[in-house]
This record gives C-alpha cells, structure tokens and sequence, in this order.
C-alpha cells in the first residue's frame, strides 16, 4: 500500500459576498474550484513533485495532506488512516500530526523573530511531550542542529542572526524534531540564491536517506523539481493533467500545458542556443 | 562600508548585459547608482559613469531621465492604481517629449501596441491588469522616453515562466528593434543564459568575471562562477541521482569581507596570493590570480 494515497481531492473555496449583499446585487454564488479531483499516491521513502504555476492549487494540496485544512471531497490517507475521517480516533490523530510536518517557502516567515533557535526546536519537542527532561531537550536539540548542518553553539541566537539558508535549515530542523515519516516541502528554495538552494536540496536528499523520509515536493521550478523527485504531477487549474517519471515528461510529455511549461522553463543549457 | 568596490564594466549600443549574482552582491546597488539614485547616507565616492561620452556620476541630471529608464521586480511600485494606464503613458510621454495631448495619446497607444497590450485597455486600471500585463505596461512606460539605456531590475522574478518567457522574448525584441541596451539584473543562470549577450558575474560589490555569455557559461574563468554554474539545476532526467554541487560556505557580510580576493575563503583553488591582494580584472575577464601565469604565480 502507498504511503500516502489522495483520492479524488478537491477543494472549493466560496468567495461570493455575504448571503445578503448577494440577494440585494443579484449575484450567484461564486465557488472556486482550487483543487479538482486530484489523484495520486507516494511510495514510503520516494519524492513526489506537483509543479505547476501560481494558483493551480499546489499550496492548497498541500495544506490539505498535512490535515490544516479540509477537503470539500475526496480523501487522502497517510500510513492507511484519513486525518478527517470522523470515527479517527484522537491517538491516531496525534500521532499523524507528528508523522506529518512541513516545511515553507519563506524561512523568517514561519520563524519568530523573538525565539531564540534553542526555543523554537524545543517547542515541537515540548508540544508533542516527546522528551520529558529539560537535559534531554537540550541533547535532542543539538542533535537536530548538527543534523541539519548548524552547530551547538548556534542554539541562543536569534533567526535574524541566521543567513536565509541557514533559516531554511532551522525549519528543517523543527519539521525533524518530532521524527515525521512525511514531509511537505512548498517552495523550500524559491527564496534562496542558487548556491544555497543546492545546500538545501542536498540537506533534504541527505535526510531522506538518513530517516527514510517520504517527500511531497512542491515547486514551479522544473529545473529543480528534476533533481529531487522520482515522480512529477502537473497540476493546470487545480487539475492534475499529467502524471509520469521524469524521464517520461522530459523526454516524452503529452499534455500541451506540461510542454509549455518545459519551452518556457529558463535553463542554463540553453545558452549554446544563442548565436 | 563599500558596497561596490572598484567596479568596472562597458555597455554596448544596441546589447543585453546581465548583471548576475547571489542576494547582496550589489546588482541593484549599481543599478541605482547609474540612474543617479543612491541616496545619503550611501554616496559614489570613487569612480566615473561615462554615458553617451557624458559623466553623470555626481549628478542626477536630465540626460537619465529620458535617456535611462528603469524597471523594476514588483509592477505596482511604478504604476498609480488611481488613474487608467493610458493617463499615466500619456503624462511620462510628456514630460519627456515635446507632444500635444493628441499626438501622446497616438504614441501611447503605439507604445502599448509594441508591448502587446491591446489598445481598447488604455483606460483600463492597472488592478484589472494580470502581472504580466502590469509588467508590460511598466515596459512601455520605461520606453516612452525613448531612452537608450533600460536597466531592468528582476523584472520577472514575481511572474510565472510563461509570463516571463513572453517579457524577456520582448526586452529582447525592443533590444533588436530599437537598439536600445538593456541591463538585465537577474540571479536566475537561466534567464542569462537565455536572454543576455555579455553577463557580469557580481560578488561582494566587485567583478568577478565578464565576457559573452556563451564563453562565460560553457567556459567559465573564475571558480566562483564556475560553482555557480554547477550548482543550477538542469531540467534532465539523470540529475535525480547525483547531488548538486555545493559552494562552501555563503558571501560574506558587507563588514565582513575578506582582505586579498573577496571569494577566497570559499574558493576551492585559492592560492598564497588570494589571501593578500585583491586581484584585477585579467584578460579582461576576470578577476582571478589563477589567470596571472605571466607572473609565474603558477
Ligand atoms: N483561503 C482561500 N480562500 C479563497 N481562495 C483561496 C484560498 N486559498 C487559496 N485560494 C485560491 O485557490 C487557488 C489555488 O491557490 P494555491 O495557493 O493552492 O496555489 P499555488 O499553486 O500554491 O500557487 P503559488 O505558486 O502562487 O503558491 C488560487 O486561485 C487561490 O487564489
Ligand atoms: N541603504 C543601504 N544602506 C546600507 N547598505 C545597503 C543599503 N542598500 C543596500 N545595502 C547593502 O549593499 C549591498 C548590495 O545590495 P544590493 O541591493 O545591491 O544587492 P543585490 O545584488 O541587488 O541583491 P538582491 O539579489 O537581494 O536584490 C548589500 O550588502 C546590502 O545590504
Ligand atoms: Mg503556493
Ligand atoms: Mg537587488
């Protein structure tokens, strides 16, 4: 069974005005399909990437994978359980919360500016009451640190000592804390320059193997998408429109929408084509 | 504290130079400082901008106004969400040229015309406008004086690649078409790679390496854009699995930067030299003493 199975997911979102002011203009209703009958599954272990450009829903998917926000239809099960089914007991619940971790775009967003680093990898350890001992804490902290390539003696500083890498690196150390099998990853690099992006995509290559990792990748780059995923989903509008390895959409894509995105995609390569 | 230090480079009639380089190396620093737009506390304390045989360096004069244009990354700083695109074409056109009303709106409209946006839309608002189209709009406000320089400041950055593949094909069309230079200011290799002529590779505020993108990129002088290079992924289906090349370490602080070449600390063929001299440009490509084999260094 996959790791991670989604099953004709969809999302609507309502954007119409207030049932009053609608009834006074004589407007309908105005539904937003972001995510439309999606499928597809992961494989323990393996990275899957949706790419696909902005507002075709990929942020929404992952939202919903990591149980944040609801499905309108469809399910999605991780390790075999559905976050949302209504008869999941809380356990399971808790501990898919765990499994379960992701990872933003941009690194001071989702990091406190008045946390030191020690506090913010303590928190999820604290949260989940992974390890009871202030000692114990400390140790497990360090321990993320030197695993995501930061050292002990960043633990009292401050995310605005950090340079945006080792920001990213900081989350990623947060998402390890509780010790997910899977992990959503929306736009690691897009805030990061090429050199630090390559540190960070060989980090998150480094850690997949270390902790068997499952990853759902998500990115509009398809120069990037190429160096981490062992299957692509092209998402058009909040549908998947096509699904294959890369070698298959590289080679071969059959979607108009999956070609224009490969003619459009700037890559270095390229340069032998100017005179 | 020097954000650019002794930098150098020449802009052709009628070409694309790219000004590359990781967050903080002085790309829009050097942008702005040839538009006249460095503010106190920051100064130009050394150095000369020479523009169509002209110094500008110590005064934001006319000659920019109309001659120099600029775009930036985020559409909206440059467009007034208050008036219709076709008002604020019709003012820029004006102040810059001698026009009556009739014949700027006629111009405007050819304007918009060229930068593919039809032109029923010229009342339109700028918040009817997707950002491709906004980007557009900015394109032809920076063409309306007819400058022949246009400094575009990540213009693309915020769009998606099917909107960026459409505005950098047109930079490149107004580019052949008018003869107008373009400094394409970008930290994408790709973007460079395909839209620039010459590309200058930016680190710390000083010039690592210039030359014709097709040298610079298939044959790279200086290890930090060879590192550069290497680290960019390709879209291949083989990548998935080899790692990336890593440069060591990040670019220094602007108070931190080294003595000797800015790169040494995270150069991997640093030699005695790169510790205690800064090294010049060599061969006129770059600024690397691995190039220096006259002197024997080697
Ligand atoms: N909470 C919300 N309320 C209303 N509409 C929403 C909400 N969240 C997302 N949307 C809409 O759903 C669509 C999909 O958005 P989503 O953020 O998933 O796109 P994305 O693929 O992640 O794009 P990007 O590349 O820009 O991050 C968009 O049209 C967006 O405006
Ligand atoms: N007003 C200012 N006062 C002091 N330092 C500044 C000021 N503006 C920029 N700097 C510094 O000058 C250096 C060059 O900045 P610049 O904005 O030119 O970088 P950039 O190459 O355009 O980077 P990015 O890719 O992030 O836009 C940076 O170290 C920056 O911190
Ligand atoms: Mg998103
Ligand atoms: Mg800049």
């Amino acid at each position: 069974m996959s790791f991670l199975l989604v099953n004709q997911l969809s999302r609507i979102f309502d954007l119409s005005e207030p049932w009053i002011l609608r009834k006074i203009k004589g407007q309908q209703k105005k539904l937003l399909k972001a995510v439309d009958k999606v499928n597809f599954s992961i494989e323990r272990g393996q990275t899957y990437a949706l790419v696909g450009e902005s507002g075709s829903g990929k942020s929404t998917i992952a939202m919903m994978v990591a149980g944040l926000i609801k499905p309108s239809s469809g399910f999605i099960t991780i390790d075999g359980y559905n976050f949302f089914s209504p008869t999941i007991e809380n356990n399971i619940k808790s501990s898919l919360r765990k499994s379960v971790q992701m990872i933003f775009q941009s690194p001071y967003a989702s990091l406190n500016p008045r946390w030191r680093v020690g506090d913010v990898l303590k928190e999820p350890i604290k949260a989940f009451n992974l390890i009871e001992s202030e000692n114990g804490q400390k140790r497990r902290v360090c321990e993320l640190l030197e695993q995501v390539g930061l050292s002990e003696r960043d633990i009292n500083k401050f995310p605005h000592e950090f340079s945006g890498g080792q920001r990213q690196r900081i989350c990623i150390a947060r998402s390890l804390a509780s010790e997910p099998k899977l992990i959503i990853c929306d736009e690691p690099t897009s805030a990061l320059d090429v050199s630090v992006q390559a540190q960070v995509l060989n980090l998150l290559k480094d850690l997949q193997k270390q902790f068997s990792l499952t990853y759902l990748f998500i990115s509009h780059d398809l120069a990037v998408v190429s160096t981490m995923a062992n299957r692509i989903g092209v998402l058009k509008q909040g549908i998947l429109v096509e699904e294959a390895s890369p070698n298959k959409l590289f080679e071969k894509p059959e979607h108009d929408y999956t070609k224009m995105l490969l003619t459009a995609a700037p890559d270095i390569k390229n340069v032998s084509k100017i005179p | 504290m020097k954000a650019l230090d002794n930098l150098s480079f020449n802009v052709y009639p009628g070409e694309i130079l790219g000004l590359v380089g990781e967050s903080g190396a002085g790309k829009s620093m050097t942008g702005l400082a040839i538009l006249g737009l460095i503010e106190a506390p920051l100064s130009i304390s050394r150095g000369k901008i020479i523009f169509n045989r002209q110094r500008i360096e110590q005064n934001a004069n006319a000659v920019r106004g109309s001659k120099i244009s600029m775009i930036f990354q985020d559409p909206l700083v440059s467009l007034n969400p208050l008036r219709t695109i076709g008002e604020q074409l019709v003012e820029t056109i004006r102040t810059h040229i001698k026009f009556g009303r009739k014949e700027a709106i006629e111009y405007a409209k050819s304007l918009l015309e060229e930068v593919g946006i039809e032109q029923e839309r010229f009342d339109a608002y700028p918040h009817t406008f997707s950002g491709g189209m906004r980007q557009r709009v900015v394109i032809a406000l920076a063409l309306a004086p007819k400058p022949s320089l246009v400094i575009a400041d990540e213009p693309t950055t915020a769009l998606d690649v099917s909107v960026q593949a459409q505005i950098l094909e047109l930079l490149k069309k107004l580019c052949r078409e008018r003869e107008t230079s373009i400094i394409l200011i970008t930290h994408d290799m790709g973007v460079i790679a395909e839209t620039t002529d010459r590309v200058a590779v930016l680190y710390s505020g000083t010039l690592a390496e210039i030359g014709r993108t097709v040298e610079v990129l298939n044959n790279p002088q200086h290890p930090y854009t060879k590192g550069l290079i290497e680290a960019t992924p390709r879209i291949d289906a083989n990548s998935l699995n080899s790692k990336l090349y890593q440069i060591p370490g990040v670019m220094p602080d602007l108070k931190e930067i080294p003595v000797g070449c800015p790169f040494h600390k995270r150069c991997p063929q640093y030699i005695k030299k790169c510790v205690e001299i800064k090294p010049p440009l060599l061969n006129e490509r770059a600024a690397c003493w691995l190039l220096d084999t006259e002197n024997g260094i080697l």
